[in-house]
């Protein structure tokens, strides 16, 4: 190697060293820049659940209505809110159970619906508490709130502003509901005995009022039975027994979407039409 | 079993729009109700037993009465009431034995929580308290066990020598209740009690609850007799018997036990049967080699003819309304059936099939006929036209009678013992009634006072 060849070979290692260098401190500054948009935690569920049919946003002024613990919906009725509590009415003291305690075992629900501030309060937040000792009313429940006042729930302004849409039943849903009540059902109907020869050709209607929790508010009425002829009309009042039962032997029903509870053609009111295989 | 399921939902109104633009928000508290309501269809059930649970029957406070406690009267009770519910062929009775007792004041309040652990979908509970009149009362309560709820209650006083009939009672209502039938327990069934060998055979009338108990001989055995048939009334059993090697019809006073011939002419007489109305009997006479259906008021008097066709016209059967008359006839060469007026006009042939066609019996609910199908002996029903024709019975059988309600039919069964049998005519259960000899020819009552 001659002088030459020794001085290019110096400027070329030279060169990549400070190449080298230049690329390092590049790639330290990249790893600072933030990364847009962030990361979404994704979750997969392998069971199909009935899902709502609401935009995605979900209404805001119940969110803002729901304090860390919160009494029943009754309680912020405007009435009476500063007197000593009375009892609450009994049809709100006795669900059959709480949902509190149900919807641990409840099958799962879309985290689409888990995620946003629920709509409306859950029924275990309606549950009666006892009368406050000071007499200060079910208000006095809002710990936490500092110096909030609570004359102001419910009536946020910006929820005002931008009300979104409310949960409402599509067909689809309607059919998932459909199809989850009727499959939550069919192992009690099926347990019905067919009392004699044409009762199978007996529609019997029988109009349901739920609870949110999925039991029964009311007794089942039934309504007008189609199908009924000489051969078979002996047994219509037997037959609408059998649709009573076949209901209330299954009910409580369960998790069914609260978001689509009492809207229109929602599952608070339904009619269940049952017969007999024939 | 294959479960239909069929889901709907009503979106006739807002169906179309829905894509198009959003709903309007609800009113608060009113989605859901009345129009465009959500429907849900469920088909589900099957054909089999209905398990009900019936346990022992307490009392308020055991006395002693002329049928017994009151305390073992309301175990007696909760066992005939099983063995009624039982032997319909529609239940299966779960208990008394083995379930747990019942206080008295639990008699209105059920532990449903208990009962449904033993599969039972439905209750029946009770009591029996003697009253101070030397009467019995005997309370009986139908419960819905998934529902919670009572669906029937029924008491029943009576004398203490009747708390059988209490306890069928009890068991009619449950079975009204819970099929939508007509009761048949509380009935009673007179036939013909058969003993001794083929050539000196014994043949008394003996008369029964529709069970087997409280049996009584209403004849002594000096004269064969056969066809028995209870008046609609209750009143009187009219028969044949062979008194003095002479056949012919004749009538029982049930009050007095009196016999007495129904006719007066010297002919041989045959086949008795009242009219729905208790009013006449019609029977078959052979006059000069000719066999016809006459008709005769229960009073006595003279006949009304009502065939006349050559050959031997027999077994007459009213329809419940009186319009109508079915027989048998061998007129067109076998024996068949035929339906007229009951004036005797408008005859028709209804039975085609092949074989014999004898005894045939009109339901009390006026749809079907049930007949004995010869060459076999096997018991089958058809419809007042002679259609949807089918047998009953595998194991042979004659003689068929009604139940009251139209659901079952008893008959004969085994020529050479001679054993009673019914048969539930919707599912096939047949169930044999114990009778403490042989036994043909039973007629059911319709249902006691």
């Amino acid at each position: 190697m001659d002088r030459a060849e020794a001085t290019g070979l110096g400027v070329s290692i030279a060169g990549h060293v400070a190449l080298l260098a230049l690329l390092s401190l590049a790639l330290v500054t990249a790893g600072r820049i933030p990364l847009s948009p962030p990361p979404m935690e994704v979750s997969f569920v392998d069971e199909v659940a009935l899902t709502s049919a609401a935009p995605q946003p979900s209404p805001a002024p119940a969110a803002q209505a729901t304090a860390p613990d919160v009494g029943p919906t009754e309680d912020a009725a405007p009435a009476a809110p500063l007197a000593p509590a009375p009892a609450p009415p009994e049809a709100e003291v006795k669900p059959p159970k709480p949902v509190a305690e149900e919807a641990a075992p409840a099958p799962p629900t879309p985290r689409r619906a888990e995620r946003p501030a629920p709509q409306t309060p859950r029924r275990a937040e309606q549950r009666p508490v006892p009368p406050a000792p000071e007499g200060t009313g079910r208000t006095t429940r809002r710990s936490g709130l500092g110096d909030l006042d609570p004359r102001s729930f419910g009536r946020d302004p910006a929820a005002q502003r931008s009300a979104p849409p409310a949960a409402t039943m599509n067909a689809r849903a309607a059919a998932d509901i459909a199809s989850a009540i009727a499959r939550q059902v069919q192992p009690c109907a099926d347990r019905q005995i067919n009392p004699g020869p044409g009762a199978e050709r007996i529609v019997t209607p029988i109009i349901l009022s739920l609870n949110r929790d999925g039991s029964l508010k009311t007794r089942p009425r039934v309504g007008e039975q189609r199908g009924l002829d000489d051969e078979n009309s002996r047994y219509a009042r037997r037959v609408a027994d059998l649709a009573i039962n076949a209901f209330a032997s299954c009910a409580p029903l369960r998790g069914l979407p609260q978001e689509l509870y009492d809207v229109p053609r929602g599952w608070a009111n339904f009619t269940m039409n049952y017969r007999l295989p024939g | 079993m294959r479960i239909a399921i069929i889901i709907a939902a009503a979106w006739s109104l807002t169906a179309p729009a829905f894509a198009q633009t959003p709903p309007p928000p609800p009113p608060e508290g009113q989605g859901g109700k009345d129009e465009g309501q959500l429907v849900v269809d469920v088909t589900g059930g099957q054909r089999a037993a209905l398990p009900i649970a019936v346990p022992y029957m307490p009392t308020p406070q055991a006395a002693d009465t002329a049928a017994g406690n009151t305390g073992a009267l309301g175990r007696q009770v909760a066992e005939i009431v099983t063995a009624d519910l039982r032997n319909s062929g529609l239940f299966t009775p779960i208990g008394p034995s083995g379930l747990a007792p019942v206080s008295f004041p639990q008699v209105t309040a059920p532990d449903f929580g208990y009962f449904s652990t033993t599969g039972a979908q439905n209750l029946v509970q009770g009591f029996v308290q003697a009253n101070p009149n030397g009467s019995l009362t005997v309370g009986c309560y139908l419960y819905d066990v998934a529902a919670q709820s009572e669906l029937a209650r029924q008491g029943y006083v009576v004398q203490p020598r009747d708390w059988r009939r209490a306890a069928h009672r009890c068991a009619d209502s449950v079975y009204s209740r819970l099929t939508g039938e007509g009761a048949y327990f509380d009935t009673r069934i007179v036939y013909v009690s058969e003993t001794g060998p083929a050539r000196r055979r014994i043949k008394r009338l003996a008369i029964m609850d529709y069970d087997g108990a409280n049996h009584r001989f209403l004849t002594n055995g000096q004269w064969t007799v056969l066809t028995p048939r209870f008046a609609p009334n209750q009143q009187t059993i009219t028969f044949m018997t062979y008194q003095d090697d002479r056949p012919r019809v004749m009538v029982y006073e049930l009050d007095s036990g009196q016999t007495r011939p129904l006719v007066s002419q010297p002919y041989m007489t045959f086949a008795p049967r009242y009219s729905p109305d208790s009013r006449y009997v019609i029977f078959s006479m052979a006059v000069n080699g000719n066999t016809d259906i006459y008709r005769i008021p229960v009073a006595g008097g003279t006949p009304q003819r009502l065939t006349n066709a050559p050959g031997i016209d027999t077994g007459g059967s009213y329809s419940p309304d009186g319009g109508r008359i079915v027989f048998e006839s061998d007129r067109g060469g076998s024996q068949q059936l035929y339906v007229m007026s009951a004036d005797g006009s408008n005859q028709r042939r209804i039975s085609f099939g092949g074989g014999g066609y004898a005894t045939p019996v009109w339901s009390p609910r006026g749809d079907l006929i049930a007949f004995t199908k010869t060459g076999g002996f096997r018991i089958g029903v058809m419809n007042t036209d002679g259609g949807a024709e089918r047998i009953l019975t595998s194991g042979g059988g004659e003689g068929p009678t009604w139940a009251p309600n139209g659901r079952a039919v008893m008959f004969t069964r085994g020529l050479s013992s001679g054993e009673l049998w019914y048969v539930d005519v919707a599912s096939g259960a047949t169930r044999r009634v114990p009778t403490p000899l042989g036994g043909s020819d039973p007629a059911w009552s319709p249902l006691r006072p």
